[in-house]
């Protein structure tokens, strides 16, 4: 659905991005993330056409950004990073304005507007002045004009931004619902935020992509899973059950009272099963309380890669 | 042009909700009844010339305030990234923009209408002379327009783009007085872009088709640059 090919942009001597490549099936929801100035905006501006790159291609639904920017246009709702807003109109007159210039039927105009009204909850304000409005209602009026003319791809940079924590979940629920059906791209720096909305992310540093996974993947790697068990028995039988495991490796055990004890073990094959483990501990008379697998956070990770 | 006609529409309710405008408005309208009162005592003449002139030089210091903002705000809002990535030709968004102002511009002119209107009352206008005097006066504001519209798709700030268009509108204003500083082929181009002159000939009664081709010319001109100063967009690059 977008794909991007060696993109790259210079600004004068800056080079904002360099060689971005990556392909975005239908339907997916993917989230870029990355430090500010890292080039998310610079790149989202490139795929609505709205910059041109400095060289290679990027496609959006199979139409080239520079040949063809209209029939991107057609098929792309995006909110820029400040919500473009006209402080005088509004939040009807807006949306209805947007409608008109994107290509809503105009039998259809008045249904659509009274739907992205409810979808992001906007009712409330419908006829009051865009200008008064606070942070997040803005926010909201920017991101329901992305979405008035139900586009198939939806570019949102930072989407959540001054946005409460109720508005954050109904914009995830908003973006869950439209999984599927449409391609999604959300930008934000606010990493607990891309856990709850993306599926696989871009993690862009300095103009450049050095990750490109599937969430999941990417917070688990599977060369370093690591688990906590929590055991009751002796110590020593447990530590030799470990012992006798091949696919597990002590990291550390630590007594928490009454004969139980947790330990930190670590993978070292890539087979996520731990029934060798559990027999052991049964062959020495040891009671398996709990397994749970450590999950890395983003935070973690995104502290590695931009060390 | 359904789209053209949103965005025009879009200007000029802008218009109404902005109290420059209004300013605008009373000034024009204050000072149009002023001078029309004072015009029509002193020459004691059937005829709206003189008013026509008091109009034109008055357009030289409304029309850069009416244009100021036009793609300026739009920059500086960061609405001008939601125009350009709807499914809008960026001539489809400058022509919108266009309509919307003469409008608001041609209402401003229709304050004037009453006038003409009293002169008939009391005496025999020339109807023919004072229709294309309207004609030319409206072309010169188109133009002038045009011109505004052209200076403020170049920057961000609205102050920069008044004075870039009070630089030039003084410029064909005045380009009769430079004509005697000048010589040669430069100075029959600047005989040429002189505004006035080609006003002139519509006030009297004139009709010439190398006066309807100069403003229709040069409209389309800063049309079609405006156009391209927002394919390049030009403000990010300068
Ligand atoms: N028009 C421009 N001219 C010059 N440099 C620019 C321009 N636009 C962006 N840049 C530079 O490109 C780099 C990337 O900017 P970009 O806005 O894409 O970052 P970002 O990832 O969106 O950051 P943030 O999280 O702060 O929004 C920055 O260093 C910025 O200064
Ligand atoms: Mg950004």
């Amino acid at each position: 659905m977008i794909v991007s090919k060696n993109l790259s942009k210079q600004f004068g001597e800056f080079e904002a991005l360099k060689n971005v490549s990556f392909e975005i099936e239908q339907g997916e929801i993917v989230g870029f993330l990355g430090q500010n100035g890292a080039g998310k905006t610079t790149l989202m501006r490139i795929l609505t056409a709205y910059l041109p790159s400095s060289s290679g291609q990027a496609f959006v639904g199979g139409e080239d950004v520079s040949l063809n920017p209209l029939a991107v246009h057609k098929k792309i709702g995006y909110l820029p990073e400040t919500p473009p807003l006209y402080p005088n109109m509004t939040v009807k007159a807006y949306l209805r304005f947007a409608a008109q210039l994107k290509d809503v039927g105009v039998k259809f105009q008045k249904a659509q507007v009274e739907h992205v009204l409810e979808e992001c909850r906007l009712e409330d304000v419908q006829n009051q002045v865009i200008g008064t409005l606070s942070r997040g209602y803005k926010q909201r009026v920017g991101i329901a004009q992305a979405i008035v003319h139900e586009p198939e791809v939806i570019i949102l940079d930072e989407p959540t931004n001054g946005l409460d924590p109720i508005q954050i979940l109904h914009v995830r629920e908003l973006i869950r619902k439209l999984e599927h059906k449409r391609t999604v791209i959300v930008s934000t720096h606010i990493l607990s935020e891309i856990e709850q909305l993306a599926k696989r992310v871009l993690i862009i540093k300095k103009g450049e992509i050095v990750v490109d996974s599937n969430l999941e993947k990417f917070l688990i790697p599977d060369d370093r899973k690591q688990i906590f068990v929590k055991v009751k028995g002796e110590e020593f039988h447990i530590e030799q059950a470990v012992k006798d495991t091949n696919s597990v490796k002590q990291i550390n055990i630590e007594f928490l009272g009454e004969d139980i004890y947790e330990l930190h073990l670590e993978n070292t094959n890539n087979v996520a099963h731990y029934g060798e483990l559990v027999q052991n501990f049964i062959k020495y008379g040891i009671k398996v309380i709990e397994i749970k697998e450590k999950k890395g956070t983003l935070e973690e990770a995104f502290l590695k890669i931009n060390k | 042009m359904k789209k053209i006609f949103a965005i025009a529409n879009k200007e000029l309710s802008g218009y109404f909700r902005s109290p420059i405008a209004y300013v605008v408005l009373i000034v024009a309208v204050t000072v149009f009844n002023v001078f029309f009162f004072m015009i029509i005592d002193e020459n004691q003449e059937a005829t709206l010339r003189d008013v026509f002139k008091v109009m034109e030089f008055l357009f030289v210091f409304i029309v850069p305030i009416l244009t100021m903002k036009v793609f300026a705000e739009e920059k500086q809002l960061g609405t001008m990234e939601f125009l350009m990535t709807t499914p809008t030709t960026h001539m489809q968004i400058v022509l919108g923009k266009y309509l919307g102002t003469l409008v608001f511009f041609t209402l401003i002119m229709c304050w004037t209408l009453p006038y003409y209107g009293i002169i008939k009352f009391f005496s025999h206008p020339d109807t023919m002379t004072m229709m294309t005097g309207y004609i030319g006066i409206w072309l010169e504001g188109a133009f002038f327009i045009a011109v505004g519209l052209m200076v403020s798709s170049w920057t961000r700030s609205q102050i920069v783009s008044a004075i870039l268009s009070y630089v030039l509108l003084f410029f064909l204003y005045f380009a009769s007085a430079l004509v005697k500083y000048t010589g040669g082929f430069f100075q029959s181009i600047i005989k040429y872009l002189d505004v006035m002159g080609h006003t002139q000939n519509f006030i009297v009664g004139l009709l010439s088709s190398s006066d309807a081709i100069y403003f229709i010319s040069g409209i389309v001109f800063c049309l079609v640059m405006t156009r391209i100063s927002i394919d390049t967009r030009i403000w990010d690059n300068i």
